[in-house]
């Protein structure tokens, strides 16, 4: 394995009384796929969440580049390069879909204030610039003949695509996505699967919470299994196919009635 | 989104109408009028940026308006500075209060926040009553200058106003469809999702207040040289409440939609005037009834709002005769 660029170290999530996630570490390496799975409640959104800076650790530290995440502020993450979709899709509704795509940019653009309202020549090369790499986006996934729909009146699928276009506007280098297949039909996971190659060729490592088993063990190039908060596998998809803890956890889950 | 030529074609509507206005309408009564809703709109339209697009709810407007003209009315009856570097500062020091009030509540929602611009409205009222040494209390001041815009007339008023709205609704426009004003779209959806595009949550909201407190604060300054009084009645919670009612009324998410409903509640405001002559019952504080039920009926059955609803309309109309056009031509081929 070469540097890594993303590494967990022994985090740890209360709520409350409720020990979501307990002293769990991993790496993601530039470039890599790594899928973060394991039945309902283990924790793996909790993690995500702590990644992206929506959730602060109890105890624990995650290093991006030389970074400590604790240290950065929400907002930031972007600009070092962490993007990342939402579970339960957290779009902007009445915007066009263009313009969805285009609030990616932000983070890389500069027209301030009054740059804006008096149009200044440069905010407005800026603003086409935008609007063109945008649409590239939406073209590269597959959306874009919808750009100028309110982003409202898509599909959960498109909706899905949408804002994973959108986070990669932030031209990220870790890419963290949340259940994006949820919702999704055979063939629209499919070309998901294949986009996310695309995406891995182009530099950018995904961290991947998924529920498809199929799409994980096509795309992943390491999986970390969680159960009930705790890594209990990590390896590579054959690897954790073959499990028997993992197969424990995952057959075991209707008996113990995941949340 | 609109093409270009749209919004250019809306434009020269707007400019034709606030030019010619004066030259049908040559009653001073009305212009006075004319110049109070030019006046109002100014605010209404800061309003619809902090409210309408980046969802920041604030029922102290009119204490930014009071600021703005207490402090113009102050600086050129007390200091003997020009009315027109009174303006400056009637929209420096009330952006200053916006910052100050922004960074303040910067991480109050919703009920809290209304709450918060509520009682900050209501101390500016009160300071500015009980601050007799400089604001003349409940008495007010007098002998405001006016602005000498082509002399001091009426009509160079209406001019000077309505040249400011120009500028606050073509500034307002630009940022709406900015990268500012995405961003501040944006944090009114999902702070969480503006965050993660990397958005400062704090400082676009703080931003947003300064440019609606800023743009109050220049009406202000133009109401208090209009006037040429001040007293400290108009500054309160009932000229809020009706500025909120003018951006809903005309839709809040619309910056025309602002403008619009200005010139609507104005108008009611004006009937109901006219009525009070004929009607004897319609004396008193019935504007603030109207009003009020106004803003119960819309919310009930149009909360989007007038502008936004008729935007709608107009495209499903444009949608619907594209169809028909391809069904049209459809009929033929097979025809053919």
């Amino acid at each position: 394995m070469t540097q890594t660029l993303l590494h967990v170290q022994g985090i740890t999530m209360d709520f409350g009384g409720v020990r979501a996630v307990n002293d769990v570490s991993f790496d993601v390496s530039p470039g890599e796929i790594v899928a973060l799975i394991g039945p309902n409640g283990a924790g793996k959104s909790t993690v995500l969440n702590m990644v992206s800076g929506v959730l602060t650790p109890t105890q624990g530290e995650i290093f991006f580049e030389s970074h400590r995440l604790s240290r950065v502020k929400g907002y930031e993450y972007p600009t070092l390069g962490i993007a990342r979709t939402f579970q339960n899709l957290q779009t902007f509704d009445d915007m066009t879909v263009l313009e969805n795509v285009m609030v990616g940019f932000h983070s890389n653009t500069k027209s301030g204030l009054l740059a804006c309202g008096l149009k200044l020549g440069f905010s407005r090369r800026e603003e086409q610039d935008m609007y063109d790499r945008a649409y590239q986006l939406l073209e590269m996934v597959g959306i874009a003949t919808l750009g100028h729909l309110q982003a409202g009146s898509l599909s959960y699928g498109k909706l899905r695509l949408m804002e994973i276009a959108r986070a990669l506007a932030t031209k990220p280098k870790l890419l963290l996505l949340d259940e994006p297949a949820a919702g999704l039909n055979h063939s629209e996971t499919a070309d998901m699967t294949n986009m996310f190659r695309e995406i891995r060729k182009q530099g950018t490592a995904i961290l991947l919470v998924e529920h498809d088993m199929d799409m994980v063990m096509n795309v992943a190039d390491r999986i970390v299994v969680l159960d009930q908060g705790q890594k209990i596998a990590q390896g590579l998809p054959e690897e954790i196919q073959a499990n028997p803890k993992v197969i424990a956890a995952y057959l075991g889950e209707e008996e113990e009635g995941g949340v | 989104m609109f093409k270009d030529g749209k919004f250019k074609k809306s434009y020269l509507v707007y400019l034709l109408i606030v030019i010619l206005f004066p030259l049908f309408v040559s009653d001073d009564y009305y212009q006075s009028v004319a110049v109070v809703i030019g006046l109002h709109a100014i605010v209404v339209i800061g309003l619809c940026l902090v409210m309408g697009l980046t969802g920041q709810i604030s029922i102290g407007q009119a204490a930014f308006w009071g600021i703005g003209a207490y402090t113009s009315a102050v600086l050129t009856t007390k200091f003997g500075i020009p009315p027109a570097l009174g303006l400056v500062a009637a929209a420096l020091v009330p952006g200053f209060f916006a910052y100050i009030l922004a960074r303040a509540i910067a991480g109050l929602q919703g009920y809290y926040l209304a709450m918060a611009t509520l009682a900050f409205g209501y101390m500016v009222q009160i300071g500015i009553t009980e601050w007799e040494s400089v604001t003349g209390g409940a008495n007010g001041i007098i002998g405001i200058p006016s602005i000498g815009f082509f002399g001091e007339t009426e009509i160079g008023m209406y001019y000077l106003v309505w040249g400011f709205v120009t500028l606050v609704l073509i500034f307002s426009l630009n940022i709406l469809n900015s990268r500012v004003g995405r961003a501040y779209r944006a944090i009114h959806k999902s702070e969480i999702a503006a965050t993660s595009m990397g958005i400062d949550v704090r400082k676009f909201k703080l931003s947003a207040f300064v440019v609606s407190g800023m743009f109050a604060g220049i009406s202000g300054g133009l109401y208090a040289h209009y006037m040429g009084i001040l007293d400290p009645q108009p500054f309160g919670m009932h000229e809020s409440i009706v500025f909120i009612t003018m951006v809903v009324v005309g839709g809040m998410t619309s910056i025309w939609g602002a403008l619009i409903g200005t010139v609507i509640i104005e108008m009611i405001s004006e009937g109901l005037v006219a009525a009070s002559h004929v009607i004897p019952g319609l004396k008193g504080d019935i504007d603030t009834i109207v009003f009020g039920a106004i803003l119960v009926l819309i919310m009930m059955f149009m909360p989007e709002g007038l502008v936004p609803r008729l935007r709608t309309a107009y495209l499903k109309r444009q949608v619907k005769k594209a169809e028909h056009g391809k069904q049209k031509q459809k009929e033929r081929e097979t025809v053919a």
